[in-house]
C-alpha cells in the first residue's frame, strides 16, 4: 500500500502530471503580481527625485529605501515557503498583497525618512516576500512539460512592466505628488490580492501529508516541524548545496550591468540619450529571451541544466565583451553587445528557476525557492558594490565588468558539477520519503478531497482496490 | 556778524535741497557717461541673419559692430542705420564706405538700466543686417508643469540661476494677486532663503488660497530677470478618488473569484459523485463539504 501511494504521487509529478488549464490562469495571476512586485521595485526611481528635495537628504540616504525594500523581500522569502507549506499558498499570497499594498498606504503619509524605511522598506518588502516564491512555486507546481515556458512568461512582465510604469510613476507624481502617487500605487499592490484568490488549495496539501505524518508522535518539536517547513534538510544534500552556490555566483555578476551599464557608456562618450537606449535594448532582448528560452527548453531537445549552462555562459561571455566593445567606440557595436547580453540574462533566470524542481523534487520546491532567494540576496547585495569599488580603484568599468562576467562564468561551470550531469536523460527527480500506513492513506484521500480533479480519485481508489 | 556766514550756508544748504527737489520726476540722477566702463561686441555677418545675446548686468557703454564682408555688387557705398526695437533711431544713418572690402558699422549705446535694453540691430540698407538682444541673464530652468502641494503641508519653491551666468545681487519672490503682482517678505508662513544663486520660498499650512503664479525676480544692477511657477493646491481627495475606484475593483474581483470557484468546486464535486454514487446513497450535493467527504468516505469502505 505505502509503495502504491508513492507510485501515485510519483505519476503526478511525471508525464502525467498537471499541465495548462487551470495552469495558465496562475501564469496570468503570476504575470500580474510579478510585475507588481519587481516592475514596481524597479520604477521606484522615480520617487527618488522627489524624496531628496523633499526630505532634503543626502542620496545614499534615499537610496537605502529601495535596497530595504529589496533585502526585505529576499530575507523573508523563506518565511513566505514556509508558510505556504504550513498553510496554504492562497492565504499567503492574498496576506502579502495586502500587506505591501499597507506599506506603500502607510509611506504616503510619511513625515519622516525613518517613516519611509519602515513603511515601503520592511512592511512592503515582507508582502513581497511573501508573494513572489509562493507564486512562482505554485506555477511550477502546476506544469510539468511547459514548466519552463509558463516561468519564463510569468517572468517576462518584468521587463515589460518596467517600461510601462516608468512613465505611468511619473505622471501619477505629477498630477498628485508623491503621495497621492503612493497612495494609489499601495491600491494597485492590492490587486495582488486578486492573484492570490486564483491560487485553489492544492491537492497534495503538503500541510496535511506533514501533520499526518507527524502525528505518529504525540507531540511534534515545534523546532522540527519549522525546519521542514523551511526546508533546512535540503542545505545538507550537495545538490542543493551545489546549485546555490552556482546560483550565488550568478548573482554576483547578474546584476552589474543593470546598474553601471548607463555610466559606463556616459564615461566611454555616448550622450545621455544614448546610453539610455543601450539599456532599453538590454531590457527589451531580456524579455523575447525569457519567453523564448522557456519555450525552447520546453521542446525536450535538451536537458534544462545544460540550457541553463549554456545561456550563463554566454551572458558571462558577453558582459566580458560589454567593456571590450566599448573600445571600439561604437554605437551599433555595443549596441549589438547588449542586445545579445539581454537575451542571454533573460533566457538563464527563466533556467534557473525552470532547474530547482529538478534538483529537489516538486514537493519540496516552495522551501527549496525560499531558501535559495536567501542565499542568492546575499550575492545580489554584494555585486554591486564590489564592482563600484573597482570602478573606483581603477577609474573605469572595464575591471568591474571582467570581474563580473568571470563571476558568472564561474556559476556556470560549477553547474556541471551537479550530479548526472553529462548524462543525456533527466535523471529521476528525488522523491521526499512519505511515511505512510493504512490508517493515513484515509487521512489523505480525505484531504485530497479539496477541490482535486477526478483522475485523482480514480487513481487511488484504483489503488485501494489493488 | 557772525551771524552772515552762517546765514549764507544756510541759504546755500536750502538751495541745494529745493534745487533736488524741483528736478522732477527721475529715479536716479544719471551717472556721468565718462565713467562707466566701456564694453565691445563685434560681429562679422557671414550671410545667414543672426542674432547675438548679450548679456549686461550693470551699467556700460556698450560699442556694438558689425562687419559686413560685401557681395558680388562690390558697392562703392552703402547706407547703414540702426533699429532699436523695430524702429529706426534718429541720425543713426550713416554712408559705410568698404575697407579691404569690409563694411563696418559701428555705434557706441548708452546702456543704464532697464529701457535701454532690447533688441538693437545693424542695417546695411538693402543687404544684410543682424540683431543684438541685450538682456539680463535669464534664468535657465522653467518648471512648465505646476508644483503640486496638499492642504497643510509645506512646499519649497526654488530658483537657481546656472553656474555659467553671474551672481544676482539679490532674489525677491512675488505673487500674482488679480493683475498685479504683491511682494512676499518672510512672514509667519513663508520663508525666504538666498544664496547667491538659488533662492527659495518654503509655504508653511498651504492652503488653497496659496494657490496661484508666483515669481521669482533675480535683481543685478541693471534690471531684475524674472521667471514664474504655478502653484497647485489639491485636497487629500483628489488621489483617494483613484485610489477608492482601485480598492472597489479589487474587491469585487476577489469576490468574483471565490464565488466562481466556489460554484466551480460544487460542479465537479457533484459530476464525482456522480458515478461513484452507490445506490443507496441520497445524499443532496449541499453547501456542507464536510458531510459529503464522510458520506464517500463510507462509500469507499465497504
Amino acid at each position: 500500500m505505502a509503495n502504491g501511494k508513492l507510485k501515485s504521487q510519483s505519476q503526478g509529478d511525471g508525464a502525467e502530471g498537471p499541465d495548462g488549464g487551470w495552469g495558465w490562469v496562475l501564469v496570468v495571476a503570476m504575470f500580474v503580481s510579478t510585475s507588481l512586485v519587481f516592475g514596481l521595485m524597479r520604477s521606484l526611481g522615480i520617487f527618488f527625485v522627489e524624496f531628496v528635495q523633499y526630505f532634503e537628504e543626502s542620496a545614499q540616504a534615499i537610496s537605502w529605501i529601495s535596497s530595504i525594500g529589496l533585502a526585505a523581500q529576499q530575507f523573508f522569502s523563506p518565511l513566505g515557503a514556509a508558510l505556504c507549506n504550513a498553510y496554504n499558498a492562497r492565504l499567503v499570497v492574498m496576506t502579502g498583497g495586502f500587506l505591501s499594498g499597507l506599506g506603500l498606504i502607510l509611506a504616503s503619509q510619511a513625515t519622516c525618512l525613518v517613516h519611509l524605511y519602515l513603511s515601503m522598506g520592511v512592511l512592503s518588502g515582507l508582502g513581497w516576500g511573501l508573494v513572489f516564491t509562493p507564486m512562482v512555486a505554485t506555477v511550477m507546481a502546476n506544469f510539468t512539460r511547459r514548466r519552463a515556458l509558463a516561468v519564463g512568461l510569468g517572468f517576462s512582465s518584468i521587463g515589460l512592466s518596467s517600461f510601462a510604469f516608468n512613465p505611468l510613476f511619473l505622471l501619477l507624481v505629477e498630477t498628485y505628488t508623491w503621495r497621492g502617487a503612493l497612495l494609489i500605487l499601495g491600491g494597485l499592490s492590492l490587486n495582488i490580492m486578486a492573484c492570490g484568490a486564483l491560487i485553489r488549495p492544492e491537492c497534495l496539501s503538503k500541510a496535511s501529508t506533514k501533520v499526518d505524518s507527524q502525528s505518529r508522535s504525540s507531540q511534534p518539536d515545534l523546532l522540527q516541524r519549522v525546519s521542514s517547513y523551511l526546508e533546512v534538510s535540503l542545505l545538507c544534500e550537495r545538490p542543493y548545496l551545489t546549485y546555490a552556490l552556482g546560483v550565488t555566483l550568478l548573482n554576483f555578476g547578474y546584476f552589474v550591468p543593470y546598474f553601471h551599464l548607463v555610466a559606463h557608456s556616459r564615461q566611454v562618450g555616448f550622450s545621455e540619450y544614448r546610453a539610455a537606449f543601450i539599456m532599453s535594448a538590454a531590457g527589451i532582448t531580456d524579455i523575447f529571451g525569457r519567453i523564448a528560452s522557456g519555450w525552447f527548453s520546453d521542446l525536450g531537445r535538451f536537458r534544462v541544466v545544460h540550457l541553463l549552462t549554456l545561456w550563463s555562459f554566454l551572458a558571462g561571455v558577453f558582459i566580458m565583451l560589454l567593456p571590450v566593445s566599448s573600445l571600439t567606440r561604437s554605437y551599433t557595436v555595443m549596441i549589438v553587445i547588449s542586445l545579445l547580453y539581454g537575451f542571454c540574462s533573460g533566457a538563464l533566470t527563466s533556467m534557473v528557476f525552470a532547474v530547482v524542481p529538478m534538483i529537489m523534487g516538486v514537493e519540496r520546491m516552495m522551501g527549496g525557492l525560499g531558501l535559495l532567494q536567501l542565499i542568492e540576496s546575499c550575492a545580489g547585495l554584494l555585486g554591486t558594490p564590489l564592482s563600484g569599488w573597482l570602478r573606483d580603484m581603477t577609474g573605469n568599468y572595464t575591471a568591474s565588468f571582467v570581474v563580473a562576467g568571470s563571476f558568472v562564468l564561474l556559476g556556470s561551470l560549477t553547474m556541471t558539477t551537479l550530479p548526472h550531469y553529462f548524462s543525456c536523460a533527466e535523471p529521476p527527480p528525488p522523491q521526499r520519503p512519505v511515511l505512510v500506513d493504512n490508517s493515513e492513506t484515509l487521512n489523505l484521500e480525505l484531504v485530497q478531497k479539496d477541490g482535486c480533479s477526478p483522475e485523482f480519485n480514480h487513481q487511488t481508489a484504483e489503488q485501494r482496490e489493488r | 556778524m557772525k551771524q552772515l556766514p552762517i546765514n549764507i550756508l544756510l541759504t546755500l544748504a536750502t538751495c541745494r535741497l529745493t534745487s533736488s527737489e524741483t528736478v522732477g520726476p527721475t529715479p536716479t540722477p544719471l551717472a556721468p557717461v565718462s565713467s562707466l566702463p566701456t564694453n565691445t561686441k563685434s560681429v562679422h555677418l557671414t550671410g545667414d541673419n543672426k542674432i547675438e545675446n548679450v548679456e549686461l548686468l550693470n551699467p556700460v557703454n556698450l560699442s556694438l559692430e558689425c562687419i559686413w564682408t560685401g557681395n558680388q555688387n562690390k558697392q562703392p557705398n552703402i547706407t547703414g542705420y540702426w533699429r532699436k526695437g523695430g524702429m529706426e533711431i534718429q541720425d543713426s544713418r550713416v554712408p559705410v564706405d568698404p575697407e579691404n572690402q569690409q563694411y563696418t558699422l559701428q555705434r557706441v549705446f548708452n546702456i543704464v538700466s532697464e529701457e535701454h535694453l532690447g533688441n538693437y540691430t545693424c542695417v546695411f540698407e538693402n543687404e544684410a543686417e543682424l540683431d543684438f538682444i541685450l538682456a539680463v541673464p535669464q534664468i535657465g530652468e522653467r518648471r512648465e508643469k505646476p508644483i503640486v502641494s496638499y492642504v497643510g503641508d509645506f512646499v519649497v519653491l526654488t530658483c537657481k540661476m546656472e553656474d555659467n551666468k553671474p551672481v544676482p545681487r539679490t532674489w525677491n519672490w512675488f505673487k500674482n494677486n488679480g493683475t498685479n503682482k504683491e511682494q512676499l517678505f518672510e512672514a509667519q508662513r513663508y520663508d525666504i532663503t538666498v544664496n547667491g544663486r538659488s533662492a527659495k520660498l518654503k509655504v508653511k499650512d498651504v492652503s488653497e488660497a496659496d494657490s496661484g503664479v508666483y515669481h521669482c525676480a533675480a535683481v543685478y544692477n541693471i534690471s531684475t530677470s524674472t521667471s514664474k511657477m504655478h502653484l497647485k493646491v489639491i485636497t487629500i481627495w483628489e488621489p483617494l478618488k483613484p485610489f477608492l475606484s482601485i480598492l472597489v475593483e479589487v474587491v469585487i474581483l476577489v469576490t468574483a473569484i471565490l464565488i466562481y470557484e466556489r460554484s466551480h468546486s460544487k460542479k465537479k464535486e457533484a459530476e464525482a459523485n456522480g458515478p461513484n454514487a452507490d445506490p443507496k446513497n441520497t445524499q443532496p450535493q449541499g453547501e456542507d463539504e464536510e458531510a459529503e467527504e464522510s458520506t464517500s468516505v463510507r462509500q469507499r469502505k465497504t
